[in-house]
């Protein structure tokens, strides 16, 4: 277990001081706990977007680090794609051709056409395994499950060997109680985003989720016990908003601006955005063969997500029921330029909501972009509609 | 004394030049392409014939190039107009490995042997984001001549970051930061900055070997020089022609031919 | 039979009867839909065309029937059908024109195609699975997706003889055995593994026509394209898998280029430059695209499409009959990791047809309409410049809209590709290289 801390920062603060020094890590494109974390002698596994079985990587001693780009300039790693792909995937390469992180295994899972193809560029390019885990897309098949169990075993030999340790079931099921102690962590910060949203502002919470992805999870923990009750204290005013559910987060991620832009005219009471760290919606069995209660929790208790196909999870019914739990009046529907699951969900997610009279405002976005001047415009517009009519 | 022309017929002006057998430029013209497309390859060549003070009867062999070469009908044949900016930016700076060519509707990238033979060469595609265009919705929003951008991007201190891929938002983008209040030399070098780097990032694709030669009508912007060396992290070649080079391409493809057509074995074996 | 006679009843009998079994099967595919019998809507990476036959179940393809709009000039109108409806103009033009035949009852500028009853498909492209969703909302019918782990890391392809290999194989003969009763549920027909057994057998002699087929083309000169008639040998390869009928087309095929072989008939009369394509075809110029190529002397070889576009069938996997379904799982594993492989490992595999078919350029096609093929062109492309010196040509367009397409720009490129081709003819001729 890491005894390794790479986040001073936000100690011994008030909870604006926390919160601001959580939203500057989230800012710098440099990555400095990733830093401070090799340079401490640790090992980094950088999984792409959307899910990874992190507490393996953790049982290994290494950092699960959530590859999710960057608001950076493709600048070296433009001339490996060509047009017509979305800004995530050349920016997930620039962090690492420009060494702003430094990696020892890469791990993607094909959740998209364009993403099943990170593995063959980054093995072209870095001289570590870049590897494939292909997550069950046929996951009602009784199979799937010992399938999945044995990829994760897959996946514990290579970090184990990679990080020079066996990896036994206990200090797997000791990933998975850190793990739990996380999840458990951000459903209460999401139950606050949803009882109480005045409490938290969109991109305040964004960030806390975040930064999970930067750092160990014991030390994320520590820093959600440590500002969930501060948060649940915090005396701010109740506005006239409307409750709206964000979609359209699960891969590519909206630019920070942005997330502070329509917290500021709405509230965003439940949302997608990096859902692959809340994937699981329940706590893991702590006893028992862990690479199993892993696999079940992926395909028995996980979220939805345009990229995993599962008949018992119809994407637009999920929404309606995210809408229904949060106690939704309107969705705003957004998807990263030239992302096909996102952009193809959106016909059915529309249709769905159509027929269940629910508003919605449909938009596209890119993590690069930097002028939101008409999209808030329009945003704002559709809120004062719902408010003012 | 035998001469050569290459006409370039670009999307919006059209050059021809006139070379003498030792490949020096003798007669230019530059004139707008318009609708007529034969007419104005023929004007551009009757205006470099008189600017060089060359009879046509004296000019062996005409190359036709750019997006109009098979509209250059009195020529004798038509290369495309990325083997003539490779080729014209050798014979201009000879140590020339990369050429960056910036023209109005499209940029370049292409990489040439030492004998100014292409190896390999990439265009942006569907997009105007890194080309001339961009400047001149720029220019249009900002209400500056476009030969007075580069000067007063120039005096830009703080780049603004300029997102857009597409031209056709880049007015409102700039017009956003105008209203953001942001000094328009900043707007502007953060235009040139942004598509000095797509052009680096077209160049990179062929892989950038010094040196580096810029050609194209913008490369008489100050600014996109300055910018792009920045951007590769080296010095640039320019030309007071640069704009002629793929016309003095396609002419020295003539002389190709010329010298060809009289013995055979000295053929450079450029010829399309 | 005299000379003339043979070659005028085999050379191109290929593309004849390519042509008119493809009529045959779609004129079949419109007696379904006339009497509303439901199809199986498959997909080229994985189709288990050797099974579903068995079931009666017409194959319909998709991917086939949406390309056949763009080559007949009428994509753009389904296209525009799509995006009225809220498909955006970036997503794939194959599934677009599909919702808009199914918002057609079907029709399509070739006929008319049944409904699906199922639609079965691996996880080999992402799209596959998107597609059948909007299946599943519009029909409620059973979308099965076949899980297909294939090579996992680079410079490591699946290995036949490992356990993880073992592993995976079992996983997908577990998938199999719950589709077949899926199957006995949609069609009420029992499964009879003799069938299977007998298509098997049809498929096998299939791969392995079609691997000589593609062998055969290292001839020089090269005695089809791959690009133009390559397409039209796909179709039958996947449209007729596991049928007499496609058997007998590849023993013939076979015949044909090793007549063509014997004869020195090539596909071009001055065949000048030999080339690889690596990507998707561009159907809304699918002939003029070809002559952008031919004109200048240039044919295209091998393509990276003939390969994975039939799933792999190219590596000429032959089943092990005594075990139909255990055979049937390693056959399906093998052949669409391989179809994967032609991205996962293109650099390798690129190298290694430029050797053995003498090539003189490889021309990289990424289209937006596929990302699955199209996004690791550009960089495998790096990787090949950095280990072979071979021209290469990088050309975006689309394999279905031609809002995309630019033939002014597309011609000015092949034409500056095969001036770089010549001129490095000419100094080699010349001793300099």
């Amino acid at each position: 277990m890491s005894a390794i801390r790479v986040f001073p920062e936000w100690r011994g603060k008030d909870l604006d001081g926390m919160l601001h020094a959580v939203v500057e890590l989230l800012d710098d494109t440099e990555f400095p706990t990733v830093k401070r974390w090799r340079e401490a002698g640790g090992k980094v596994v950088g999984h792409f977007q959307v899910y990874f079985p992190e507490e393996i990587a953790h049982a290994a001693g290494m950092l699960p680090f959530k590859m999710r780009g960057a608001p950076i300039e493709p600048k070296h790693a433009d001339s490996h794609f060509g047009s017509y792909l979305c800004s995530i995937l050349k920016t997930s390469l620039e962090l690492v051709v420009s060494k702003r992180v430094e990696l020892e295994l890469f791990v993607t899972h094909p959740i998209c056409d364009a993403a099943r193809n990170l593995a063959a560029v980054f093995g072209r390019n870095f001289p570590y395994p870049c590897q494939i885990l292909y997550l069950p897309q046929n996951a009602t098949s009784p199979a799937a499950r010992e399938y999945l169990a044995g990829e994760y075993a897959r996946v514990r030999d290579l970090c184990g060997q990679i990080a020079g340790v066996t990896i036994t079931d206990d200090a797997l099921r000791n990933s998975i109680a850190v793990f739990n102690k996380n999840r458990e962590l951000l459903r209460k910060l999401y139950a606050i985003k949803r009882e109480t949203p005045w409490q938290v502002a969109m991109h305040e919470a964004y960030a806390l989720v975040a930064i999970g992805g930067l750092m160990p999870r014991e030390e994320h923990n520590e820093l959600l016990e440590a500002v969930l009750p501060l948060l649940e204290a915090r005396d701010r005013k109740k506005h006239d908003r409307v409750r709206v559910v964000f979609e359209g987060g699960f891969c590519e991620q909206p630019p920070f601006e942005l997330i502070r832009a329509i917290g500021r005219s709405c509230y965003v009471v439940d949302d997608d955005l990096l859902i692959g760290l809340r994937w699981i919606l329940a706590d893991l069995p702590v006893t028992g063969d862990p690479l199993d209660a892993l696999a079940w929790g992926y395909l028995e208790r996980s979220s939805y997500s345009p990229v995993q196909h599962d008949p018992r999870k119809q994407k637009e019914d999920m929404l309606l029921e995210r809408v229904r739990n949060s106690n939704a009046s309107a969705v705003i529907l957004a998807a990263a330029k030239m992302c096909e699951p996102g952009l193809e969900e959106q016909v059915a997610y529309v249709h769905a909501l159509d027929e269940a009279k629910l508003p919605y405002f449909v938009t596209e976005f890119e993590e690069n972009m930097t002028s939101y001047d008409t999209l808030e415009i329009q945003l704002e517009t559709f809120v004062e509609n719902l408010l003012f009519v | 004394m035998a001469y050569a022309a290459g006409v370039d017929v670009g999307s919006t002006q059209t050059k021809a030049v006139v070379i003498d057998e030792k490949g020096k430029i003798v007669g230019r013209a530059l004139t707008m392409t318009g609708a007529n497309v034969t007419r104005a390859a023929e004007e551009a060549f009757a205006i470099a014939l008189k600017d060089g003070d060359v009879r046509e009867e004296e000019v062996e062999y005409v190359v036709g190039t750019g997006y109009g070469r098979y509209k250059v009908t009195f020529g004798n044949t038509q290369v495309t107009e990325i083997s003539c900016h490779g080729r014209g930016a050798v014979h201009m700076f000879p140590e020339t490995r990369t050429v960056v060519d910036m023209g109005g509707q499209d940029t370049k990238a292409i990489r040439v042997s030492p004998r100014g033979e292409i190896v390999d060469f990439c265009m942006n595609d569907k997009c105007a984001a890194g080309t001339g265009r961009f400047l001149g919705a720029a220019s249009s929003a900002l209400e500056i001549p476009l030969d007075q951008l580069g000067h007063t991007a120039l005096r830009g201190e703080r780049p603004v970051k300029i997102s857009t891929t597409c031209t056709v938002f880049a007015e409102s983008e700039v017009l956003s930061w105008l209203g953001k209040g942001k000094k328009i030399e900043d707007i502007l070098l953060g235009v040139h900055q942004s598509i000095a780097g797509r052009s680096t990032g077209l160049a990179w694709r062929v892989g950038i070997e010094p040196e580096v030669t810029f050609t194209g009508g913008v490369a008489k912007n100050i600014a996109m020089i300055e910018s792009l060396e920045k951007a590769m992290g080296m010095k640039v070649n320019v030309s007071d022609d640069s704009h002629y080079m793929g016309a003095l391409g396609a002419a020295l493809f003539a002389l190709d031919h010329i010298f060809a057509s009289r013995t055979p074995a000295a053929s450079r074996g450029v010829s399309a | 039979m005299s000379e003339t006679a043979g070659t005028e009843s085999i050379v191109g009998r290929g593309n004849r009867e390519g042509a008119r079994l493809f009529r045959q099967w779609f004129d079949g595919l419109g007696q379904a839909a006339e009497e509303n019998r439901g199809g199986a809507y498959v997909f080229v990476m994985g189709s288990l065309g050797e099974l579903l036959s068995t079931f009666d179940l017409p194959l319909v393809f998709p991917e086939i029937n949406s390309l056949q709009t763009a080559v007949r000039h009428q994509a753009h109108d389904y296209l525009n059908e799509a995006e009225d409806v809220g498909y955006s103009p970036d997503i794939c033009g194959y599934v677009k024109a599909d919702v808009a035949t199914q918002r057609r009852g079907g029709m399509l500028p070739m006929g008319r195609i049944p409904k699906p009853s199922i639609a079965v498909l691996t996880n080999a492209c992402n799209t596959y699975i998107k597609w059948a969703e909007i299946w599943e909302r519009m029909y409620k019918m059973p979308a099965y997706v076949l899980d297909i782990p294939a090579s996992r890391q680079d410079g490591h392809p699946v290995n036949r003889h490992t356990p993880g290999f073992e592993r995976d194989r079992k996983y997908v003969a577990a998938q199999l055995r719950e589709l077949i009763v899926v199957l006995e549920q949609v069609t009420g027909k029992k499964f009879d593994v003799d069938r299977l057994r007998e298509t098997m057998k049809h498929a096998n002699t299939m791969s392995r026509g079609w691997k000589r087929v593609l062998e055969l083309n290292q001839s020089r000169p090269s005695l089809f394209n791959a690009l133009s008639d390559g397409t039209i040998y796909l179709g039958v390869c996947n449209g007729f898998r596991g049928h007499e009928a496609g058997a007998k087309y590849f023993d013939q095929l076979v015949e044909e280029m090793e007549y063509k072989r014997a004869h020195g008939i090539g596909t071009l009369v001055d065949e000048r430059h030999r080339l690889l394509f690596v990507g998707v075809p561009c159907y809304p110029i699918f002939r003029r695209f070809t002559e952008l190529f031919s004109e200048h002397g240039g044919t295209f070889v091998n393509s990276t499409y003939l390969w994975f576009a039939s799933g792999g069938t190219n590596l000429g996997f032959e089943y092990e009959l005594s075990d139909p379904l255990e055979s049937l799982a390693e056959g399906l594993l093998t052949g669409v990791s391989d179809a994967m492989d032609s991205m996962f490992f293109q650099t390798k595999a690129l190298v290694q047809m430029v050797d053995d078919f003498a090539v003189d350029g490889v021309v990289y096609h990424p289209v937006k309409s596929c990302r699955t093929t199209s996004t690791g062109q550009a960089d495998s492309r790096r990787a090949l410049m950095a280990e072979r010196d071979v021209n290469s040509l990088f050309i975006e367009s689309d394999m279905m809209d031609r809002r995309v397409v630019s033939e002014a720009q597309l011609k000015n490129r092949v034409d500056a590709f095969f001036e770089g081709l010549e001129s490095r003819r000419n100094q080699a001729a010349a001793g300099l290289v």
